[in-house]
């Protein structure tokens, strides 16, 4: 045993993260923003931006020309207010976001701790399920749910997290399986310790660890397929503003040379995503160096 | 050896059994072809003749079973939307969509792999960098906004490359590209990770104090290990570019078969839907059980495993 | 020597060029078309017909009816010499032309023609088949179609693109092939017979030059599914397409803008209007007609159609396009945001009221965003519900939907026709009947006398008018995008036809 798996024997919430050289400023005050922005939207979005002036459509930011101040970064093809939709935007992908990891999260987590661990037939019962899932294409999965119930955010939230689940289910119970054999394990058992005590105690805070780096890996990934889905048109449902969306909804401008349209909500996600990957990263390195095959 | 197979194999069939149920459930669960199969002002009447026509109006169970039973011959149905046979549409366009995905996962890898090697090596100066940025790119643009974008450049505003459909390799470019930029930004993180973590271990360490030349360290001794993770991820990744071709299909009028999927479910047209879902979860099914068999081969614990 | 012989050999091609060349030249050219939807192995054979335009497209270039829809009218003879209908309605003749063959050589023959008749089983098959008691084939180029009572709307149904009843297959073929084996090699008696067909993707026909009409032009059609707008206008762009369908908003704007191209607009019969299905509700606000006529002046029709259609459509105060028999053109509401809340102010409504959801028809989402935007602003509040398209129309016909509902149809037909499905009691889509409209409406299916019976299609749709009903929005046009080397490209030729027509009058323009 190694001194840095001594280090992640105990429950990563220490402040001291902080303090350690290398953590990643810029990553974590443009993710902190972004949620600043989400929570607030109301306050800082100038317009309803779900309602537009037709008169007003396609007007360029305000500093070039045709641009006008009313509308800092222009409006789109309904005449909304491209700076309001970007701010409410980031609500969007804030909760979509967050929520799909975390509910993908918990589930693949808990699963892949069971089938890891408990082996036998939960085992093989999980992982043909695994198998049978991973089959049906995430984009598959929205077009059906779209189809049934009708386009909607949670639509979303619910597709992602049930195909993002499977991917941690893998990657953790991978990870078990090597766990299952450390010494603090065995000993665990030799003690009497019951099945639930040990996954709960000792197997769950160590892949915590892999579970949230793959969570802000996972962040990243499902921003970028919410603006699959809307290209497809079994996205975020309009009215309502979501990046992708506003990034799929610009492609009737991008002929015209409507740059903003797309420009703008592709830098958002952007900067997203590489605040969502670097910090992705530094947990990583931090948390546990083994974990490269991610 | 042998009980390891047949085991593997009992485990492939049940998860393709359980994926026809799963899949010809849900279809029925999307709703009523016959409704986009009729004009708008058609009766009652209209829609239930095309019920029977299509034999939607017998029992679930017995839909399954006519459904399994031809699967057995080899008959996966007549599309509702096309009239023709299925097979022979997902053949016809199963070719294209594994040439995209060579295609893009040649590019993936040509790129990927040489940028994560020169990112590793020259750790944290101008390649890293810019390997950074292409990464960052390709993780966050959707393929289709790439995709659109190097149509009005490549196509219309330079006149180089066809805008769309297939046919020459000229057409292949930019399909694979757009399809193929996010995941050469994955495998070029990868191997960068992996390289890293190589080229700090004991191992290469020791060819360094014999003073071996850093080129042939970096040759001989990292590459062939931190090709090993790049290429298992490599491998799962093919299938995830036929999976989300569909965007990149649309965009260039490309042939594949997630285009087809695609507008068999806007169409609910079932046949189609259940096939190409069938097929393509067999593809997986299929190379999982290879890989597990290679793997049981390669290390001969794995046999003995449970 | 050899240079000589070489010159007369040239020379005597030329002349011969010179000889053959008037009219009557042989095809040459390829024209290709940017198709805005997947090409479907049942537009191969009209006996599949839906109730919408889109197979025509496919059907004009490759089979030909009895009798279809031409530039010269609606009911041009085409397989048919000529028809005449007996004076008591019930028996329409039909004469063959002489002479005409199928793409195999086979003739047309009576046969083929009640064969086609009795194989058809698209849209309203079943209305034909109760309609006409018997398909008597008189001679190899007579037919006699007899109905059982008289019915004023059969050539409405058999010869326009109602039905594809009139359109005529190969008898000894099919039979011979089978109708799956018809799809994958259809045979017609068009102006093009098919190359290659692949399902989805592409569709490539080559000039037949034994069509009685004329031999066509172009010598090879490709028609090329491209379901993503922006990719089928830069096709036209780079060159890889001549004609690219379907084109909206700010493409079809950079489209006219660009040199070299134009952007021409067709007009079928396809009206946009709001369906108010909470009308018949005394509950809700919508029962109130103050209600509906404000919602029908909160509507600025010419902006959203230059907007989305660059000022192509035609905004209409009717959900029955001026084109059709028995049509009346009402002028389309003013745009009146003013009128509109005093209206809403009268009915009880001051501060406006929740209207509830709002169903754009999909894909035209932008176009419903932008109406919902424009009641908004009068206080007519609602919530738009994007749907998926087969979900939205098996949702409204089963009448799930309430609220506002955006509905359009490009069905052929007359005024009376296009009534049915939405306002009369049997209509698919009605959602409530007005009792003197629903009388009207069966007094005028059973009139043979034509003034009558227009008369009161007349004073129906007056009083769709006066009651506010619907809010029609415009008659939309549809756009598309055509290329340098097209130089006649049938537009709007065949009235109330989307797509290029007809096909063997298409021309590409002569290499300098």
């Amino acid at each position: 045993m190694n001194g840095t798996r001594a280090a992640s024997l105990t429950m990563p919430w220490r402040f001291s993260w902080l303090r350690v050289e290398g953590f990643p400023w810029i990553p974590a005050i443009i993710i902190g923003v972004i949620a600043l922005v989400a929570v607030f939207a109301n306050v800082l979005a100038p317009y309803n931006p779900e309602i537009g002036v037709l008169g007003d459509r396609f007007r360029p930011p305000a500093w070039q020309a045709g641009g006008s101040e009313a509308y800092l970064l222009g409006t789109d093809h309904v005449g909304r207010d491209v700076l309001s939709r970007l701010i409410f935007g980031a609500r969007v992908s804030v909760v979509v976001g967050f929520t799909a990891v975390i509910v993908a999260g918990i589930l693949g987590t808990t699963l892949g701790i069971l089938s890891g661990y408990l082996g036998g037939w939960v085992d093989q019962v999980i992982m043909r399920v695994t198998d049978a899932w991973l089959a049906i294409p995430a984009l598959t999965y929205a077009i059906f749910l779209a189809a049934v119930v009708g386009p909607s955010e949670w639509n979303i939230v619910i597709i992602l997290a049930a195909v993002y689940w499977t991917r941690y289910a893998r990657v953790i119970r991978g990870e078990v399986l090597s766990l299952r054999e450390r010494d603090y394990v065995r000993l665990a058992i030799v003690a009497g310790c019951s099945k639930k005590t040990i996954m709960r105690r000792h197997i769950l805070p160590n892949v915590l660890n892999s579970a949230i780096v793959l969570g802000t890996l996972m962040l990243g990934i499902v921003i970028v397929t919410e603006a699959a889905l809307s290209f497809l048109g079994v996205g975020v449902p309009p009215p309502k503003p979501a990046w992708g969306l506003m990034l799929a909804d610009g492609k009737k401008g991008m002929m015209a040379g409507y740059w903003w349209l797309t420009v703008l909500p592709g830098l958002c996600i952007m900067f997203m995503v590489l605040s969502a990957n670097l910090l992705g990263d530094w947990l990583r390195v931090k948390l546990d160096p083994q974990l490269r095959s991610l | 050896m042998k009980r390891f197979i047949v085991k593997r194999l009992g485990y492939a069939v049940l998860s393709l059994l359980l994926l026809s149920l799963t899949i010809f459930l849900f279809v029925r669960l999307t709703g009523d072809p016959s409704v986009l199969l009729v004009e708008p002002g058609a009766s009652k009447e209209d829609l239930a003749a095309v019920r029977v026509q299509l034999g939607l109006d017998r029992p679930i169970w017995v839909q399954y079973g006519h459904f399994m039973s031809s699967l057995a011959r080899g008959d996966l149905g007549h599309s509702f939307y096309y009239r023709t046979p299925v097979l022979e549409l997902y053949l016809s366009r199963l070719p294209h969509s594994l040439l995209l995905a060579a295609a893009a996962m040649v590019f993936s890898l040509l790129v990927g792999i040489p940028s994560g090697i020169l990112a590793a090596v020259r750790v944290n100066q101008w390649w890293d960098s810019a390997g950074k940025i292409f990464a960052l790119l390709g993780l966050s643009l959707p393929s289709f906004w790439v995709g659109l974008v190097m149509i009005l450049f490549f196509s219309v505003y330079l006149g180089w490359l066809p805008s769309s459909g297939s046919g020459t390799a000229l057409h292949v470019v930019m399909p694979a590209f757009a399809l193929g930029w996010y995941f050469a930004a994955a495998h070029m993180r990868l191997t960068r990770s992996a390289m890293l973590e190589v080229l700090g271990s004991e191992y290469v360490k020791l060819a360094r104090l014999k003073g071996l030349p850093e080129a042939l360290v970096i040759a001989k001794h990292a590459f062939k290990n931190a090709l090993i993770p790049v290429l298992t991820l490599a491998g799962i990744n093919l299938v995830v570019m036929v999976n989300v071709a569909v965007v990149v299909e649309t965009v260039f009028a490309w042939p594949g078969v997630g285009r087809l999927l695609y507008e068999g479910i806007s169409f609910r047209d079932f046949p189609v839907v259940q096939a190409t879902v069938l097929i393509g979860g067999a593809m997986i099914v299929i190379v999982n059980f290879f890989v597990d068999v290679l793997y049981a081969v390669i290390d001969p614990r794995i046999r003995y495993e449970r | 020597m050899l240079r000589t012989r070489m010159f007369g050999l040239i020379g005597s091609a030329l002349l011969m060029c010179a000889i053959a060349a008037p009219a009557g030249a042989a095809p040459e050219g390829t024209l290709t078309y940017g198709v805005h939807v997947t090409l479907a192995a049942r537009w191969l054979d009209p006996a599949e017909a839906e109730g919408l335009i889109t197979p025509f497209m496919v059907y004009y270039a490759i089979h030909d009816a009895l009798v279809k829809p031409m530039p010269a009218g609606a009911n041009t003879p085409s397989l048919a010499e000529s028809w005449s209908a007996s004076k008591d309605g019930l028996t329409y003749e039909f004469v063959l032309r002489k002479g005409v063959k199928f793409h195999n050589d086979d003739p047309v023959t009576a046969e083929d023609v009640k064969f086609s008749f009795d194989r058809y089983k698209g849209a309203a098959a079943k209305l034909l088949k109760d309609r006409v008691r018997e398909v008597q084939i008189v001679d190899g180029t007579r037919l006699r179609f007899h109905l059982k009572e008289p019915w004023p709307d059969f050539m409405t149904f058999y010869g326009t693109s109602a039905t594809g009843a009139a359109w005529i297959v190969p008898k000894k073929y099919v039979e011979k092939v089978g109708d799956d084996g018809f799809k994958k090699a259809p045979v017609g008696a068009g102006p093009y017979k098919v190359v290659s067909f692949t399902p989805g993707v592409e569709l490539v026909m080559e000039a037949f030059d034994g069509y009685w009409r004329k031999t066509p032009s172009v010598k090879r059609l490709v028609f090329r599914s491209m379901p993503e707008e922006t990719t089928r206008a830069a096709a036209l762009k780079k060159g890889d397409v001549d004609i690219a369908y379907l084109l909206t908003g700010p493409v079809a704007d950079n489209i006219r803008k660009t040199p070299g191209l134009k952007l021409v607009g067709a007009r079928p019969p396809g009206v946009f209007w709001i369906d108010l299905p909470d009308q018949w509700d005394p509950k809700s606000p919508w029962h109130d007609l103050r209600v509906r006529q404000a919602a029908r002046h909160a509507i600025d029709r010419n902006a959203i159609n230059q907007a989305e259609t660059l000022g192509f459509s035609l905004p209409t105060g009717s959900i029955i396009p001026r084109s059709f028999e028995f049509a009346v053109a009402f002028e389309p509401p003013a745009y009146d945001p003013g009128k509109a809340k005093k209206l809403l102010a009268e009915a009880g409504y001051p501060n406006g009221f929740d209207a509830g959801d709002f169903y754009p028809f999909p894909p035209y989402d932008s176009m419903g965003e932008a109406l919902a935007g424009y009641l908004q602003a009068v206080g007519i509040r609602a919530r738009i519900r994007t749907m998926e398209r087969a979900s939205f129309l098996t949702a409204w016909r089963e009448g799930k939907l309430k609220g506002l509902i955006v509905g359009i149809t490009g069905a052929s037909g007359n005024a009376a026709t296009r009534l049915e499905a939405y306002v009369s009691k049997g209509g698919i889509y009605t959602a409530g009947v007005i009792p003197e409209v629903e009388d009207l409406f069966q007094r005028q299916a059973r009139e043979l006398d034509r003034a009558k019976r227009e008369t009161m299609v007349r004073q129906i749709q007056q009083i769709l008018h006066d009651r506010a009903m619907q809010i029609p929005i415009y008659e939309l046009a549809f756009l598309w995008g055509v290329g340098p080397r097209v130089e006649e490209a049938g537009v709007d030729q065949i009235k109330g036809f989307a797509y290029t027509g007809p096909y063997e009058d298409l021309r590409l323009k002569r290499p300098q």
